[in-house]
């Protein structure tokens, strides 16, 4: 069953990649788009073009979901963009604005303390998880499997719940800021996120019995969607559906930032490329995040009463909010962060999230506002795998691809 | 005057049947049917499920509430639809999935039978007549949509058909060969109190379970309705009371090929004899039917829980490849009962 695709009136071109230009194809296409207003498409548009019943021709079809970030950025200041850009993927918010932070630290010269750095680990891997669930559960539904979308969703709940816990909102956490992070932990933290991760490996038991050895599952995912290491590296496609495809790339291991060098966990690498193994990628990512969890709650219990946010923010707080800080452990943010400048210069911030490798580049003129801001998403990234991943395949393998490929159109377009 | 012509009409007793066997039950087993479904697949997926319609009930009369929306809501017709088939095909494919039962003995008294003696002896041949076809106007319905979705989705209920409607007849016939006889009240007879032919023949019965499946677009075969890709397949361009009946219709075909399986595989009216009277010759017996239909409507609505869906090559491969052989052997196995003598 594997690696039997067919390349359907297809020819290879000078970089080895599937192409079919429209010419080539019979007169007797059927041509039919799904979406922008269809339940199984999201804020996209596919458009395919299909003999019979097999996909010769997919377009994605982006941007309904535009919303000018990269220019909201630029008119906004430096600390009002964060909240901003979580917007982009809120079920991933600390893991898709820490670049986005780490840049701008770098700028100003200022980098987060240690207890800080942990502290915002803790909440991108809490985040990679329930981005994992999110995920898991879209594609459930995809397949026709509802209990796994109510399994998904309802446990992503837990993981919800510690960040709350942790930031006080569900969502959009607005957590790391420049300098440090806004909240510390409480005494009885370190054993909620113990229990969640107890529940959490039994749960991925279930899911195993369930979904992944599903003999309908299975068969809908085996061989399905191939996209093979080459086109990989050259489509350049990034994340969970890079490792799928046996590229060992992850930025947290490629240029480690925050503590990931001090951790110890594993990136998960499958050789298939077809939607089961993207699919086991996810299901492995969120066992070493767990294992990632346990290692920084450790770290945090025997560390405490450090400093979560740089002395150059703390050294101008009001007896007020180094009260604040000291009995609540909440950093606030002061009105001079609003007028904050920063000093001119360019910097890259590169971070791993749950999709894959998002990147910012921040250039600052010296100004109360980003000079530009551009940002490289996950998602904007493996767009362009549907147009080589769906030629092939039947009808019916579409929401099969488009789940396991866990495209997010509002991440894709900004 | 009037009153005895109507008296005639509804007291012709397969007019009757349809009317509150076929129309009235069928209704009452979609009610408890979806809310099953629903309640079971909630328990499943660790939530509440259907509530707040009817709290004391556990939201029994959900249905009955969505029926009661889908009665005074807009139905729209598109303009781009050819409007004949489009409002016949729902209306009479809902009418015609109800039909068999109008050849369905409900008791092994003769009395009490839709059709006369004669006629009866070739009941089961009848029936599975009639439960083929349904799907053509589901088709029809796809078409008449003129629109991309919907005729994918009726092109993939033709493929489906193809698949499930041998096996269906085969299965059913493997029965009818071992016990000798299209009447489905001697088939019934035959199986009293325990010889029921899910045991005796569990072949043919696996078999005729997922051609029902198949056939009702239940998972994981439901495919010419698979919502991530086709919308809503042949039903897209469907909205309101024309949406409900469409949708009404394959729970109906469902209860409808469960009251067939009760007979052929599971004993009809046994333990029960049915004896003299309206009572303990017809209500008793018909009660028992329509039960073990229920079980086996409910035993394939559940399967939404655990699975997925096929995808349709898929489906038709484990049809073909899986089934297929499946009910050949059922029959073979029918035969050498009936030469033998066991049934």
């Amino acid at each position: 069953m594997s690696g039997d695709i067919r390349f359907y009136g297809a020819f290879k071109d000078e970089l080895g990649l599937k192409t079919i230009p429209s010419r080539r194809i019979a007169k007797d296409t059927y041509e039919i788009f799904i979406g922008p207003q269809h339940p199984g498409s999201g804020h996209m548009r596919i458009i395919i073009k299909v003999d019979g019943d097999v996909i010769v021709e997919a377009e994605p079809d982006i941007g309904y979901v535009h919303r000018t970030m990269e220019k909201l950025g630029e008119i906004r200041g430096w600390i009002k963009p964060i909240p901003l850009f979580e917007r982009m993927a809120i079920h991933d918010a600390c893991n898709i604005t820490l670049p986005y932070v780490r840049a701008v630290e770098k700028l100003m010269g200022v980098e987060a303390p240690e207890r800080a750095k942990y502290l915002r680990v803790l909440l991108c891997e809490i985040n990679r998880i329930a981005a994992h669930l999110y995920g898991f559960a879209i594609f459930g539904i995809f397949l026709g499997h509802s209990t796994m979308y109510m399994w998904a969703m309802g446990d992503r709940e837990v993981w919800i719940e510690l960040a709350q816990e942790l930031t006080g909102a569900r969502l959009t956490h607005s957590y790391p800021v420049p300098g440090g992070v806004r909240r510390d932990i409480h005494d009885e933290y370190p054993d909620m996120v113990r229990r969640a991760i107890r529940y959490m490996r039994k749960r991925l038991e279930d899911y195993r019995k369930l979904f992944l050895d599903n003999p309908v599952i299975k068969s809908r995912l085996e061989g399905v969607g191939v996209i093979s290491k080459k086109q990989v590296v050259e489509l350049g496609i990034v994340g969970p559906n890079a490792r799928g495809s046996g590229v060992a790339y992850d930025v947290r291991l490629a240029d480690p930032y925050e503590v990931y060098d001090q951790l110890d966990f594993e990136i998960p690498v499958f050789e298939e490329g077809d939607a089961l193994a993207r699919t086991y990628v996810r299901v492995e990512e969120i066992k070493q995040s767990m294992n990632i969890l346990e290692q920084v709650v450790d770290w945090l219990e025997k560390h405490k009463g450090e400093p979560i946010i740089h002395e150059s923010v703390s050294s101008k707080y009001g007896p007020v909010h180094k009260k604040v800080l000291q009995e609540q452990r909440r950093a606030k943010l002061l009105p001079l962060h609003a007028t904050m400048k920063v000093p001119a210069g360019r910097a890259i911030g590169r971070g791993e999230t749950a999709r894959g490798e998002v990147i910012y580049y921040v250039e600052s003129d010296g100004g109360l506002n980003p000079y530009r801001v551009r940002i490289v998403t996950p998602s904007a990234r493996n767009a362009i795998a549907f147009k080589y991943a769906l030629p092939g395949h039947k009808v019916m393998d579409l929401p099969a691809i488009y789940g396991s490929l866990d495209y997010f159109p509002p991440e894709s377009d900004r | 005057m009037v009153l005895d012509v109507v008296e005639a009409i509804l007291g012709f007793p397969p007019v009757w049947q349809v009317l509150v066997v076929g129309f009235g039950f069928s209704l009452l087993v979609s009610v408890v049917a979806v809310w099953f479904e629903r309640k079971t697949a909630a328990r499943v997926q660790r939530r509440l499920g259907p509530y707040w319609a009817s709290p004391r009930l556990g939201g029994l009369l959900h249905l009955v509430a969505d029926m009661l929306r889908y009665a005074f809501q807009q139905v729209i017709i598109p303009r781009g639809v050819d409007m004949t088939p489009f409002l016949v095909a729902p209306i009479v494919g809902m009418v015609i999935s109800i039909l068999p039962v109008a050849v369905v003995p409900f008791t092994s008294n003769p009395q009490y039978w839709p059709l006369p003696p004669g006629a009866m002896e070739y009941s089961l041949l009848i029936a599975l007549a009639i439960t083929t076809l349904p799907p053509i106007f589901i088709v029809a319905a796809g078409w008449a949509s003129n629109n991309k979705f919907a005729v994918i989705g009726g092109l993939r209920e033709a493929f489906i058909i193809t698949a499930y409607e041998l096996i269906a007849i085969l299965g059913f016939l493997a029965v009818a060969a071992a016990v000798g006889s299209f009447n489905l009240a001697v088939i019934a007879e035959a199986q009293n109190p325990v010889k029921w032919f899910m045991l005796l023949n569990p072949l043919a019965f696996l078999a005729v379970i997922i051609a029902v499946a198949m056939s009702t677009s239940a998972f994981p075969f439901e495919i010419p309705e698979s919502e991530s890709e086709v919308v809503a397949g042949p039903f897209t361009e469907y909205s309101g009371l024309l949406y409900a009946l469409n949708m009404g219709g394959a729970y109906m075909r469902r209860f409808i090929y469960g009251i067939l399986i009760a007979l052929t595989f599971m004993g009809g009216w046994a333990p029960y004899n049915p004896g003299e009277g309206i009572f303990a010759g017809y209500i008793v017996p018909s009660l028992i039917v329509t039960v073990k239909a229920l079980i086996i409507v409910l035993a394939i609505s559940f399967l939404r829980a655990v699975y997925g869906r096929y995808r349709l090559d898929q489906a038709l491969d484990i049809a073909w490849r899986l089934t297929l052989p499946l009910a050949l052997l059922g029959l073979a196995l029918g035969i050498i009962q009936a030469f033998i003598g066991l049934a």
